[in-house]
């Protein structure tokens, strides 16, 4: 019912026995006490079971113990007030309280144990078994959990069902989730190195299983766990409510709620105090589990590409900007030449103190084609996002980016929506990913085109003749494809082609073919050739492999740690580069070498 | 597609052969339909008895009284009652349908709300509705749905008084005797659906929203969606063709797993509202200890849950060319 099985998607980096999992354990504290309403769940969980456990020792009511005092409200002496047969509320709260969370516990024991053991079980042997423990989750999933419990509950104990029977039907009905999470995570650890070593090693399954495997999955258990500590406790009030679970004379939340159900608007303590103690407990819980989620599974800060960057973010930005400006030295950047494109000045992008790109200046002339080369997290990718707008919102953005002579920094989606596709094209790394799945290649043309005005006929022939100019064939039926029906090299000629459509300024080509077979790697880098030489852009070439520079580059810019290192033409850079990492690059260049100056 | 459809029938039929097998197993070993009569004082005669689990087939073997139901079921009998003049198949249909429309309307409303909220939450993360509407969804998850009927269905009785005027319906499915007139019955029943139909869509209104967002704010960090930002398309089409339509398969997944915590929840909501539902069918024969009727109970349950299974998968297939072209 928690939002407790979302999933395998997120699993987390197996980590090895010993030293490294205290420290784990001490990182992931320290995430989970930034994290407040967590902090507050669990807290105030804590002290439920605290008084849960203490308080009726204290208290001078017995829960079933009839007092004078009949139908009191809240009151010194009763601070819950009394019901109709003068029973303290306070104390059959308290009573209410510990059978709530004495079963939850149980069933959530209970529960985790079948779900792990089976979710292990079906995860490592994979196949039949695999298959057997699924088809055992869909039938207990068709199976209404209270509908089994109530009937089980009224059948295995005449006189009023023991907690244990009701924990053990609970858990045994309530352990689903917990196996599909077990499962997913364990065939995905199933075939990695670690658990290959320890079966050479000579592990038995078992050994394999809880020594190796169940560890790694226990953040995710600990998770499901909490949260479904919620859903049973709310299953329990919920049985006993309609008279199934926990019995007169003893008493439960659900109980006291059921008996109040005509009380609501005459004696109305005898109502609320039980219900706002079930709401209590249940969102303690859940704001625990989602604390103790973020804390195992970090989020990355969201990222919304539709959003206009918010004005107290302009204004740090504007500020940082300017403070910047003061430290450089007057002029840098100089006059700028009549066809210059593009012109970054003093770009900082910084991540909390940590730039990813540092003070960069890079100029692009019209119809030039500059690669930005550099080894991974160097920045080339961060400079380009900055490019059109798209740093992440958890980076500060400082420095001026002017295209065409515009100011670029500060846009909203809307005037942005000027340059994006219409005059700066982008070509992603990942063809797979960059393309909607959901539509086909023909509708995500006609998205661009009803941008171009046109529609229709027209907007078909287009498209074919795009299609045609990236050498592809039968590009009538192609339109009509999934983009899943096509190859990665077809679907990057796909995007190079939408690139295209609106004969733009510029086209950024963020490792274009890194995600592709080398085989197929040349055809997309002549693709991407014949683009640029249709539509007489400038490009931005990005990329770590220098080999793909030479064909295409007139200019050559190395970056490295966020700094452009050394920028020259194509020419001079091969033939006398002047900075060490520049030389370094050339030499892992391996078929560069063919004028005999490889080491 | 056909095949699709074809082999996720064949493995809807599967499960709902096994999960007869085990219902069946479950119910028979767990309760013996007689035990109020063996402990009746003055104890009744044994012949009575004999004569009772003859007519009940008691005295058979598992496996054959497993044959003789489920041969019974496909001509509609769904065997004997407990008590002789029961008929388990009519009165199910009767309190099948009533029960269908509080569920079926209880889906639409939460779903469409869900949707609505999770997308505008996920879009606007940390802001405006988003901070409003993810403390709501909390509190909404952590709420027993028979405390919120209860509170509702005396909420409504006090506001009638208040105003000295019928608005909320709050005992049964329909008046008694229903209002004459097609319109006057339709809004009586509507009268009457009114609250506990926000009770049973506010719970799943809370998860699926959570979902919704979740699958939302997801898709929103994918390659597809900045690709769509970067060819220029305007906010309002990528919202809908990239960012919403990818992000609807997990919501179809869930609310497909949801079903039977919603007939749970329909159970206590009827409970609570007094409806002649399914739900007090299925306390009614636990009660009497009538297995057949829980059985049968159990089984639509189990149908309706394969079933929505079935047109989950189907509208996976619609909702994602991946799926419809089997890769």
């Amino acid at each position: 019912m928690a939002t407790n099985d979302l999933g395998p998607g997120m699993v987390s980096a197996p980590t090895a026995p010993g030293p490294p999992r205290t420290r784990r354990a001490a990182y992931v504290l320290r995430r989970f006490r930034r994290h407040r309403l967590g902090v507050a769940g669990l807290t105030v969980l804590l002290l439920l079971v605290l008084v849960a456990v203490v308080a009726p020792r204290f208290w001078p009511y017995d829960y079933g113990e009839i007092t004078p005092d009949l139908s009191q409200p809240p009151s010194p002496a009763h601070p819950m007030g009394t019901d109709t047969l003068g029973r303290d509320l306070l104390a059959q709260i308290l009573r209410g309280l510990q059978q709530s969370l004495l079963i939850a516990f149980s069933v959530t024991v209970v529960a985790c144990f079948i779900g792990v053991v089976l979710g292990v079980v079906a995860g490592y042997f994979g196949r039949y078994v695999d298959a057997t423990v699924m088809r055992l989750v869909d039938l207990t999933l068709t199976l209404p959990t209270i509908a089994i419990a109530a009937f089980l509950g009224s059948v295995v104990s005449a006189g009023g069902v023991s907690w244990s029977a009701l924990a053990l039907v609970l858990g045994a009905l309530m352990w689903t989730s917990v196996s599909r999470l077990v499962r997913g995570v364990v065939l995905s650890l199933r075939e990695l190195p670690y658990i290959d070593a320890a079966r050479v090693m000579g592990a038995g399954h078992l050994r394999i299983m809880f020594r190796h495997l169940v560890p790694n999955v226990a953040d995710h258990i600990i998770v499901a766990a909490t949260l479904m500590f919620g859903t049973a406790i709310l299953a329990e009030s919920g049985l006993s409510f309609l008279g199934f679970g926990v019995q007169p004379p003893d008493t439960s939340l659900g109980l006291l709620v059921a008996d109040a159900q005509s009380a609501v608007l005459t004696r109305p303590w005898l109502f609320y105090f039980p219900g706002l103690l079930i709401i209590l407990i249940v969102l303690s819980v859940n704001y625990a589990g989602e604390g103790l989620r973020d804390a195992f599974n970090p989020k990355s800060s969201p990222v919304n590409p539709l959003t206009t960057p918010s004005r107290a973010v302009r204004r740090a930005r504007a500020a940082a900007t300017a403070s910047a400006a003061r430290t450089r030295p007057a002029g840098s950047s100089g006059p700028q030449r009549p066809d210059t494109l593009v012109d970054i000045a003093g770009l900082t992008v910084d991540f909390a103190g940590q730039p990813a790109v540092h003070d960069l200046d890079l100029s692009i002339r019209r119809g030039e084609v500059v690669a930005l080369v550099g080894e991974s997290g160097s920045g080339k990718s961060m400079t380009a996002l900055s490019l059109v707008g798209l740093v992440p919102p958890a980076a500060l953005c400082t420095g001026s980016i002017r295209f065409d002579g515009d100011e670029m920094t500060d846009l909203s989606f809307e005037r942005w929506r000027r340059y994006r596709g219409r005059r700066i094209a982008m070509i992603l790394q990942d063809p797979s990913t960059s393309l909607n799945p959901a539509l086909t290649i023909g509708a995500q043309f006609a998205d661009s085109m009803r941008l171009a005005g046109l529609s229709g006929r027209s907007a078909t022939d287009r498209a074919v003749e795009l299609l045609d100019s990236v050498a592809i064939k039968d590009p009538r039926s192609v339109l009509t494809h999934y983009p899943h029906q096509l190859s990665g090299g077809m679907r990057q000629r796909m995007a190079i082609a939408l690139a295209m459509i609106h004969d733009p300024d510029l086209i950024i080509a963020d490792e274009p073919t890194t995600a592709l077979d080398v085989t197929v790697q040349a055809q997309v880098m002549a693709t991407l050739a014949i683009a640029r030489e249709r539509t007489g852009a400038a490009m931005l070439f990005i990329t770590h492999d220098l080999a793909l520079v030479a064909g295409i580059a007139d200019r050559v810019a190395v970056m490295r740690a966020g700094v452009v290192v050394e920028e020259a033409d194509v020419f001079s850079m091969f033939d006398a580069p002047q900075h060490e990492y520049t030389r370094k690059l050339l030499a892992l260049a391996p078929h560069l070498g063919s004028d005999g100056r490889r080491p | 597609m056909g095949r699709l459809i074809v082999r996720r029938l064949a493995s809807a039929v599967g499960v709902l052969v096994l999960s007869s097998m085990v219902i069946f197993l479950v119910i028979s070993v767990s309760g013996d339909p007689l035990a109020e009569l063996r402990d009746r004082q003055p104890p009744v005669p044994d012949s009575v008895i004999e004569a009772e689990e003859h007519r009940l087939g008691l005295d058979q073997p598992l496996v054959q009284r497993y044959i003789t139901w489920i041969t019974g079921l496909f001509q509609g009998d769904f065997g004997p009652s407990t008590t002789a003049t029961r008929d388990i198949g009519a009165e199910l249909t009767s309190r099948l349908g009533v029960t269908l429309r509080l569920v079926v309307v209880a889906i639409v409303l939460a779903l469409v709300l869900a949707m609505l909220a999770g997308t505008v939450s996920a879009l606007r993360q940390r802001r405006w509705p988003d901070v409003v509407l993810t403390p709501a969804a909390f509190v909404l998850l952590a709420l027993p749905s028979f405390w919120l009927a209860v509170l509702l269905k005396q909420w409504g009785i006090g506001f009638n008084n208040l105003f000295g005027y019928q608005v909320f319906a709050t005992v049964g499915a329909s008046s008694v005797p229903p209002p004459d007139g097609v319109i006057a019955a339709v809004l009586d029943a509507m009268a009457h659906l009114m609250l506990p139909t926000i009770v049973l869509a506010l719970v799943h209104f809370a998860t699926w929203s959570r979902y919704q967002r979740t699958a939302v704010v997801e898709s929103l960090a994918s390659d597809h969606v900045r690709f769509a930002v970067l060819k220029g398309l305007s906010r309002r089409r990528i919202v809908r063709s990239y960012v919403v339509r990818p992000a609807l398969i997990p919501i179809i997944t869930i609310v497909a797993l949801d079903l039977p915590v919603l007939f749970s929840g329909a159970i206590i909501t009827e409970t609570v509202f007094q409806w002649r539902g399914m739900g007090g069918f299925l306390l009614e024969s636990i009660t009497l200890r009538d297995t057949n009727a829980v059985l049968a109970w159990l089984l639509v349950a189990a149908t309706a849950v394969v079933l929505f299974n079935l047109i989950a998968d189907l509208l996976y297939a619609v909702a994602d060319p991946r799926v419809r072209y089997g890769d």
